[in-house]
C-alpha cells in the first residue's frame, strides 16, 4: 500500500475547492462502485483505502457546500458523526449551537474565521508572552485557533505533535488555553500547518482508520496484513436474511459477527464452544494423532500432505486407504464414512470411565474430521493461488485458450468453499450427537449424517478429479478427447457438489425440521 | 529537556515574584533538583479541610509542559479522588485533560478546587466516595475533619 503522503490521499493540501475534472471523476467512480455491487448482490462492500478516501472526500464536500462551511470544519463534524454526512445535517439543522460545541467550531458572530488565523496585530512592535513557554516573541511569530488564544509557533508544533504522537486523541484536539474550556477545535487546517510530514502522514491515518473504527457498519479485515474494510449492509429486521458470511477481496472469508473465519453451517455460539473445547484438550499427542498415522498394511508413519483423503503408501507397499477410517480403498471406494458409529454398541450399565471414554472418543472423531478438513481446505487454498501458473501449462498442453479454462479454477474455489463447510458441518455434527444421545433420541443425526455424506463423498471426488486426473493433462501426452471428457466431469462434478452442499446448509440452517415432529429445534437453529 | 529545564525556571521565577498574590498556595522548588517540587496548600474554607495545610510534592517529567507533571498528597487525606495510602490524585487535568499551559502554580489551583468539590463517582478513596455517594455529608465531613486536624494541624503544645 502506498504511502497517502506520497498517493493521492491527502486531506491536508493546498485548497479546499474540487476541480470539475476530479469531481467528474468523482462521479463516474461512484457510479462503477454502486454497478459492482449491485451487479454482485452482496450485503456487504469491500472498501480500499481510496474508496475509504473517497467517500469521506465525498462527504466532506456535501457538508461543506449545504453548510457553507470550510473543510476543516466539515471534518470535525463528520469525524464526530461517523461519517455521515445526513446524521451531520440532521444533528445541524435540530440544534446548531450543541453541535458547534460537541466538535469545538466558535459560533460564526464571535469569530468570523473559522480555522487558524495567524496573529495580524502589527501595531505595535511590543514582544508577546507565550502562555505557554513563557518566552517573549514578536507578534507575527504567534498562531491561534478560531478562539484567538495565541502561542508561539514553537509551542504549537510541539503541542501538536505530542498530540498526535498519542494517538487517535488527536482528531478532537483543541486549543490549550485552560481559559478556554475546549471551545475551540484545532483542525486539518492548524495541523497541515505546523505538523512534521511525518506526523502529518499518522494524522491522515487517524482520519482514514476512524472512518472504518467509529462505525458499527464497517470493520476492518481481520485476515493479517490485509488493509482492506468491510462494509455491512444490515438486512434489515429480517433477522433470518442476515448472512453473515463475508468474503474480502483478499479471498479471506469471515463472519461479520463474530469476525472469526466463516463457520457456516454453525452459528457463532457454536463456534465459541467448540474453541474453548479445543484448548482444553488440545496437545501434543492430538496434534500426532492428527498429523501422522501408521499405514493400516505396512505401519510405517504417514503424514498427509495431499488435499484429498485416498491415500497411497510408498512403493514397496503401495496400499490405498482412506485416510480418515482407514479402510482399504479398494472396498471403500467414493463411499462416505462420515458417520460416528459408537464402538460400545451393546446396552448396559456404563462406568463413569467408559463414559469418560466415549466422550473422548466422540470428540476425537469429529475433531479429527473438523482439523483434516481444515488443512484440506489450507492446502487446496495453496493450490488455488497456484492454478494461474499451472492453468498456463495446461493452455500450452492442450493448446487452449486460458480463458476456456476457467472450469478448473471454478471447481477449486469449490473445493475451498465445500472443505470449509464440510469442516464446521463436523462441529454441528459433535453437538448434535451429543444432544441426541444425552436426550436419548435419535432422529435428527441420521438425517444429518446422510446429507453430510453425500456432501462429503461428492467433494472427495470432485477433489480427486481436481487435483490428480488434471495432473495428466498438464505433464501427459495431448489428447483433445480425454481432454473433453475431463472438462465435462469437473464442471458435472462442481456443479453437484454445490449442489450437495446447498442442501446441507440449508437442512442444517432450518435445523432439520423435515424431521422435527415436536418443532423444538431452538437450540440447533443457525443464527 | 532544555525546553523543560527554561519554562520550570520561569514558573520559578513567577513563583517568587507571585508569592504574595496568593496567600494559599506556597509553591518550592528543590534546592538541588529544578524538576522536584513541593507545595503547601490552605484547605478551602467551608470545608472540612479549612485550617489544615497539605504538603504536594511534584515530579516534574522532562517532556514537561508536553506531559503533566505527577503530583501527590505527601499529608494525609480523606478524599473521595485522592489514594489514602499512596496519596495519589484522580484529576483529569493531571492525565488526558493537560494541556501545556497549565502551570505547577494552576495545578495547585486546581487540586484546591478539587478540595472543595469532591467527584464522588471516580473514587480512589472507595469508603469516603461511598459515605458521600449514600448521602452521608455529616459522615463523610466529620471524617475528613478529623483526619485534617490528626494529619494537617500543628500539633497542640
Amino acid at each position: 500500500m502506498e504511502s497517502p503522503e506520497q498517493g493521492h490521499l491527502q486531506y491536508i493540501s493546498g485548497g479546499d475547492e474540487y476541480t470539475d475534472e476530479e469531481e467528474i471523476k468523482r462521479q463516474e467512480d461512484f457510479a462503477t462502485e454502486k454497478s459492482k455491487a449491485s451487479a454482485a448482490n452482496k450485503n456487504y462492500t469491500i472498501l480500499t483505502e481510496e474508496d475509504i478516501f473517497r467517500r469521506q472526500g465525498d462527504a466532506m464536500a456535501s457538508v461543506c457546500s449545504v453548510l457553507s462551511v470550510s473543510k476543516t470544519a466539515a471534518c470535525l463534524l463528520l469525524h464526530r458523526y461517523n461519517w455521515s454526512a445526513n446524521v451531520v445535517l440532521e444533528k445541524w439543522f435540530a440544534s446548531e449551537e450543541s453541535v458547534r460545541k460537541a466538535v469545538g467550531l466558535l459560533p460564526e458572530s464571535t469569530n468570523p474565521v473559522i480555522g487558524m488565523s495567524r496573529s495580524s496585530s502589527s501595531s505595535s512592535f511590543d514582544e508577546v508572552l507565550c502562555r505557554i513557554c513563557f518566552e517573549n516573541f514578536p507578534p507575527e511569530s504567534f498562531y491561534s485557533a478560531a478562539c484567538g488564544h495565541r502561542f508561539c509557533e514553537s509551542c504549537w508544533k510541539s503541542y501538536i505533535r505530542t498530540a498526535i504522537n498519542d494517538g487517535a486523541g488527536c482528531l478532537t484536539l483543541r486549543c490549550p488555553e485552560t481559559s478556554c474550556g475546549g471551545a475551540a477545535a484545532v483542525g486539518l487546517d492548524m495541523i497541515g500547518l505546523l505538523a512534521s510530514r511525518e506526523d502529518r502522514r499518522k494524522y491522515n491515518q487517524f482520519l482514514l482508520r476512524s472512518y472504518v473504527e467509529e462505525n458499527r457498519n464497517r470493520k476492518w479485515c481481520p485476515s493479517p496484513g490485509c488493509a482492506f474494510a468491510v462494509e455491512y449492509h444490515s438486512a434489515g429486521g429480517d433477522d433470518d436474511g442476515d448472512d453473515y458470511n463475508v468474503t474480502c477481496n483478499c479471498s479471506h472469508s469471515f463472519c461479520w459477527n463474530c469476525t472469526e473465519e466463516s463457520h457456516r453451517p454453525v452459528d457463532c455460539e457454536t463456534l465459541e464452544k467448540w474453541k474453548t473445547k479445543n484448548d482444553a484438550e488440545s496437545n501434543n499427542t492430538q496434534w500426532i494423532r492428527i498429523n501422522t498415522k501408521p499405514c493400516p498394511q505396512c505401519n510405517r508413519p504417514i503424514e498427509k500432505n495431499q488435499g484429498c483423503n485416498r491415500i497411497a503408501c510408498l512403493p514397496p507397499c503401495k496400499f490405498q486407504f482412506c485416510w480418515l477410517c482407514l479402510q482399504n480403498w479398494s472396498v471403500h471406494g467414493y463411499n462416505s464414512c462420515n458417520g460416528y458409529k459408537s464402538t460400545t454398541e451393546k446396552l448396559r450399565i456404563a462406568t463413569e470411565e467408559e463414559i469418560n471414554r466415549k466422550h473422548f472418543n466422540r470428540y476425537t472423531h469429529f475433531y479429527e474430521r473438523w482439523a483434516s478438513n481444515e488443512n484440506s481446505k489450507k492446502k487446496a487454498l495453496l493450490d488455488l493461488g497456484r492454478m494461474d501458473g499451472q492453468l498456463e501449462k495446461l493452455s500450452e498442453a492442450q493448446s487452449q485458450p486460458k480463458l476456456m479454462l476457467d472450469f478448473v479454477v471454478e471447481a477449486w474455489k469449490q473445493i475451498v468453499e465445500c472443505r470449509r463447510i464440510l469442516k464446521w458441518s463436523y462441529v454441528y455434527g459433535y453437538y448434535l450427537s451429543e444432544e441426541e444421545e444425552e436426550s436419548d433420541v435419535n432422529v435428527k443425526l441420521p438425517l444429518f449424517v446422510y446429507l453430510q455424506g453425500q456432501a462429503e463423498s461428492g467433494l472427495e471426488r470432485l477433489h480427486h478429479c481436481a487435483e490428480q486426473e488434471l495432473e495428466q493433462f498438464i505433464y501427459g501426452e495431448c489428447n483433445f478427447e480425454k481432454f473433453v471428457d475431463f472438462r465435462s466431469k469437473l464442471k458435472r462434478l462442481t456443479r453437484v457438489t454445490g449442489n450437495y452442499f446447498e442442501n446441507l446448509v440449508g437442512a442444517l440452517k432450518n435445523g432439520l425440521s423435515e424431521v422435527d415432529s415436536n418443532g423444538d429445534h431452538k437450540r440447533l437453529r443457525r443464527r | 529537556m532544555q525546553a523543560s529545564r527554561a519554562r520550570l525556571f520561569k514558573e520559578y521565577k513567577e513563583v517568587q515574584r507571585e508569592k504574595v498574590a496568593d496567600p494559599d498556595i506556597q509553591l518550592v522548588c528543590d534546592d538541588s533538583n529544578i524538576f522536584k517540587w513541593t507545595a503547601l496548600i490552605k484547605g478551602p474554607s467551608e470545608t472540612p479541610f479549612e485550617g489544615g495545610v497539605f504538603q504536594l510534592a511534584f515530579s516534574v517529567p522532562e517532556q514537561y509542559p508536553l506531559q503533566p507533571p505527577q503530583v501527590r498528597f505527601l499529608t494525609k487525606i480523606f478524599h473521595p479522588n485522592v489514594h489514602f495510602k499512596t496519596g495519589e490524585i484522580c484529576l483529569d487535568i493531571l492525565k488526558n485533560a493537560w494541556s501545556p499551559a497549565w502551570t505547577l502554580q494552576s495545578v495547585c489551583r486546581a487540586i484546591i478546587a478539587l478540595m472543595a468539590h469532591p467527584e464522588p463517582d471516580s473514587p480512589l478513596n472507595c469508603d469516603s466516595g461511598n459515605l458521600l455517594r449514600a448521602g452521608d455529608v455529616r459522615g463523610y465531613q466529620s471524617m475528613a475533619r478529623m483526619y485534617t486536624r490528626l494529619a494537617a494541624m500543628p500539633k497542640k503544645g
